[in-house]
């Protein structure tokens, strides 16, 4: 039976409180990694992820090295990327073992949601699972989707029928649908979810915890359902949940293939997306990124080791970007930032602000974001989020 | 090490030549420096070359440029140093006479970046001089590594956007009598400052336009220059300086350091001091560009250029005129082209012939800053005689 340690939500502040939007910079990825950030606040040991999502942005090929990289986890760890919507995150949680890290993230509605398992906590247990068939809104392998147009069906067959046909007790939660049908179903009034996919549960759970609800949560998708108990004890959680404003207007100019070289990709990965220096064992001075050097005498040397970076600055200088260039959405700020505490600038984009709004003094910190998709590669990187929205 | 002069200058008109290759290019602006060459040149007189280009040349350059001038026999050597390559090209083929290897070499420089459509431009170029992986899917735009400086130096020094306007409106208007410059109209204050903007603190008018081009030299040894000319126009200094190719690894974004490196080494072989100079042509990609270049060429002291032209020192009639031939803001900058152009307006300057003239001018500047900011050239020339410097205001 697995305990929540603790919970960390992660929210775009882009869209509206009911429906918010991911950034053009985020997708499941940038947006677990968040979560997770927020979930390992407070330390806590990991030894797998779970991340549950039906928006992955790589189906062939992986997004594990991401999800370790961004939330600072070894490489060596096992990353379990599960295709799935709401049931299939309680699912994992339910069936985890300690030091587990079970994320749920979502693009539309955008959000996502992490629980670290451990021997203590909020225990739950598993209360129902019931997979049935009823697939009235589909997406194939390409990403093409179908609506097949029938709500009301959807809720008789689907919903309804899955409640009654798992036995279940009438739940405290119900994650997977609108808020206006989960309060018909629950026993009291239930927290507003601000999702409806792989973590919308995760998003439930948190909000029972804060209200200390010892009762059943359940998790549909169309027909399917699983559901938990929340037992007892307590997770520490962790919201990044900024408030909710309209996402900015830009231009976007499709049809360019922006260029890749994935040897340099690949080269760059580890400080690029981990955030880290190197640094020489001979030397308190901190490269960035990471490189050989030559000594007065022509000696070279290339062990240096990795360090982690600060992860928090201020803008020394920055410049927007107005004209529309061909691949990104513009407008877009640059910005160098001074990290703190150690003697290095790093050159980002801004995120979680409107473009042209920050400005030299600045201080924010540091996020994992899509900075561009070059010929099919998501190329991840860090931009700097400004501390008023932070 | 031998003395070096330049005894011919010609360049085509920088435009969008949608209608003209390299191939055309190169032969059109050889054949405009020959017309320069006071006593006349048989081509076969010049033993090498060398050739800037940044971009596409149709083919391998060097033998694009020795097959288009029907010399099969010359050693060509092809130069590339971003937006610095025309001026390293002279420094190289310098190098190359002074040392007596040498005795008459050409300098040409070309580039044709309207040969990349508009879509495209700005990706293709890029690619050229950023770090892949890092700054390049940012969108690092060359305006934007750039404006990073210009941001910073705005924030720390007196000067403001209207000064930088003040430089594309002097700039514009000096370009109006120079028949080889692409927008040759004038603009004021209000309209630069009221233009669409492109990359902050940059307006449309602070920006060179796209252009393409060609420009050429013919170097001569001191001990055969009477060849050619009575009228030589030396060159005194050449220096080139590099800085990081990260905006990052720059501490201070207020300078250039490249430039500061490559003054120092062309003032040091020239020995002479910035005041020496009487005629420049400086980097003004963009406007905020030359401001900062005044200061690092030492025209003026640290956060002192906003002085300089506000008070029009650096304008036609004033003391020392800065880009007469109305700089890239009016031309354009075909990179590889670029320097080798503002050599062939100073050559004119020098030797009294230019279409802005300033009046007994001796000692002509040209500089470039480019790349991420990391790689500037300097040339110092002098002209045939000293005479009286005496500034007149262009009509």
């Amino acid at each position: 039976m697995p305990y929540a340690a603790s919970i960390g939500t992660y929210l775009p502040c882009w869209g509206s409180d009911r429906h918010r939007v991911p950034g053009e910079d985020e997708d499941a990825i940038t947006l677990s990694v968040e979560a997770g950030r927020a979930a390992l606040t407070n330390g806590g040991a990991v030894e797998k992820v779970v991340i549950v999502s039906r928006d992955l942005p790589l189906l062939e090929s992986s997004n594990a090295a991401v999800v370790l990289a961004g939330l600072s986890l070894d490489p060596e760890l096992e990353v379990d990327e599960r295709l799935g919507g709401a049931p299939a995150t309680l699912d994992a949680l339910s069936s985890a073992r300690p030091r587990t890290l079970i994320i749920g993230a979502d693009i539309d509605p955008a959000g996502a949601a992490a629980v670290l398992t451990a021997e203590r906590g909020l225990r739950v247990r598993i209360a129902a699972r019931l997979a049935r068939s009823l697939p009235v809104h589909t997406r194939n392998a390409v990403g093409g989707m179908h609506d097949n147009g029938d709500p009301r069906l959807l809720h008789e067959r689907g919903l309804v029928a899955a409640l009654d046909a798992a036995w279940v007790d009438t739940p405290a939660a119900v994650a997977g649908i609108d808020h206006a049908r989960a309060r018909e179903l629950c026993r009291q009034e239930p927290a507003a979810l601000p999702t409806t996919g792989a973590s919308s549960g995760l998003f439930a759970l948190a909000a029972m915890a804060e209200m200390r609800t010892s009762s059943l949560l359940v998790a549909v998708e169309q027909a399917s359902l699983s559901g938990l108990t929340v037992v007892n004890g307590a997770a520490r959680i962790h919201r990044r949940e900024p408030a909710a404003r309209p996402i900015p207007v830009g231009t976007f100019v499709a049809g360019a293939d922006i260029p890749i070289s994935l040897a340099a990709y690949e080269r760059a990965f580890e400080a690029k997306v981990r955030w880290v220096a190197g640094k020489y064992a001979d030397s308190d001075v901190l490269d960035f990124p990471p490189r050989y050097r030559v000594g007065n005498d022509g000696a070279l040397s290339t062990r240096y080791e990795l360090v982690p970076l600060p992860r928090t600055g201020t803008v020394y200088t920055e410049a927007t970007v107005c004209v529309p260039v061909p691949g990104l959405h513009t407008p877009y700020s640059l910005v160098i930032v001074e990290l703190d505490d150690v003697d290095v600038r790093a050159l980002v984009k801004v995120t979680g602000a409107t473009p042209g709004t920050v400005g030299i003094g600045d201080r924010g910190r540091l996020a994992l974001r899509r900075v561009a998709v070059r010929c099919g590669v998501p190329d991840y990187g860090y931009a700097f989020e400004p501390q008023a929205t932070a | 090490m031998r003395r070096v002069a330049i005894v011919g200058a010609g360049m085509t008109p920088f435009a969008e030549h949608f209608t003209l290759g390299i191939k055309d290019l190169l032969p059109m602006a050889f054949a405009d420096c020959v017309r320069s060459v006071d006593k006349g040149l048989d081509k076969h007189t010049i033993q090498a070359a060398w050739f800037g280009a940044m971009g596409t040349t149709d083919g391998l350059a060097s033998e694009t440029l020795a097959d288009s001038l029907g010399l099969p026999d010359l050693s060509v050597t092809r130069v590339e140093n971003s937006c610095a390559t025309g001026n390293d090209a002279v420094r190289n083929a310098l190098f190359g006479v002074a040392s007596g290897m040498v005795e008459v070499a050409l300098v040409i420089g070309a580039d044709k970046p309207r040969d990349t459509t508009s879509k495209d431009m700005l990706w293709r170029w890029a690619a050229m001089s950023r770090d892949m992986a890092w700054d390049y899917p940012l969108g690092m735009l060359t305006p934007a590594g750039f404006a990073l400086h210009v941001a910073r130096y705005l924030h720390e020094s007196p000067a403001t956007r209207e000064h930088m306007a003040m430089v594309a409106v002097k700039n514009r208007r000096h370009g109006v009598n120079n028949p080889k410059a692409l927008l040759r109209f004038e603009i004021t204050v209000e309209q630069v400052l009221g233009a669409e903007t492109v990359v902050t603190p940059f307006g449309a008018y602070d920006c060179a336009p796209q252009s393409d081009g060609a420009a050429a030299l013919l170097l001569a040894a001191e001990e055969v220059v009477d060849r050619f000319t009575s009228r030589p126009v030396r060159i005194r200094g050449v220096g080139l300086g590099l800085d990081s190719v990260m905006h990052q690894h720059k501490s201070d974004m207020t300078t250039f350091p490249a430039t500061v490196r490559a003054a120092k080494q062309a003032f040091a072989m020239a020995g002479m001091t910035p005041s020496d100079i009487d005629v420049a042509e400086v980097h003004d990609f963009l406007t905020g560009v030359e401001l900062i270049s005044y200061e690092d060429l030492g025209f003026v002291e640290r956060f002192g250029a906003y002085k300089l032209i506000e008070a029009e020192v650096t304008s036609a009639g004033g003391a020392l005129p800065v880009n007469p031939s109305g700089g890239m803001i009016a031309k354009g900058h075909p990179p590889g082209a670029t320097g080798v152009a503002q050599c062939v307006e100073l050559f004119e300057q020098l030797r009294g012939d230019a279409a802005n003239q300033v009046d007994g001018a001796h000692i002509g500047l040209a500089h470039n800053i480019g790349g991420p900011t990391a790689v500037s050239a300097v040339t110092i020339l002098e002209g045939p005689g000293a005479q009286p410097i005496r500034m007149r205001r262009v009509s």
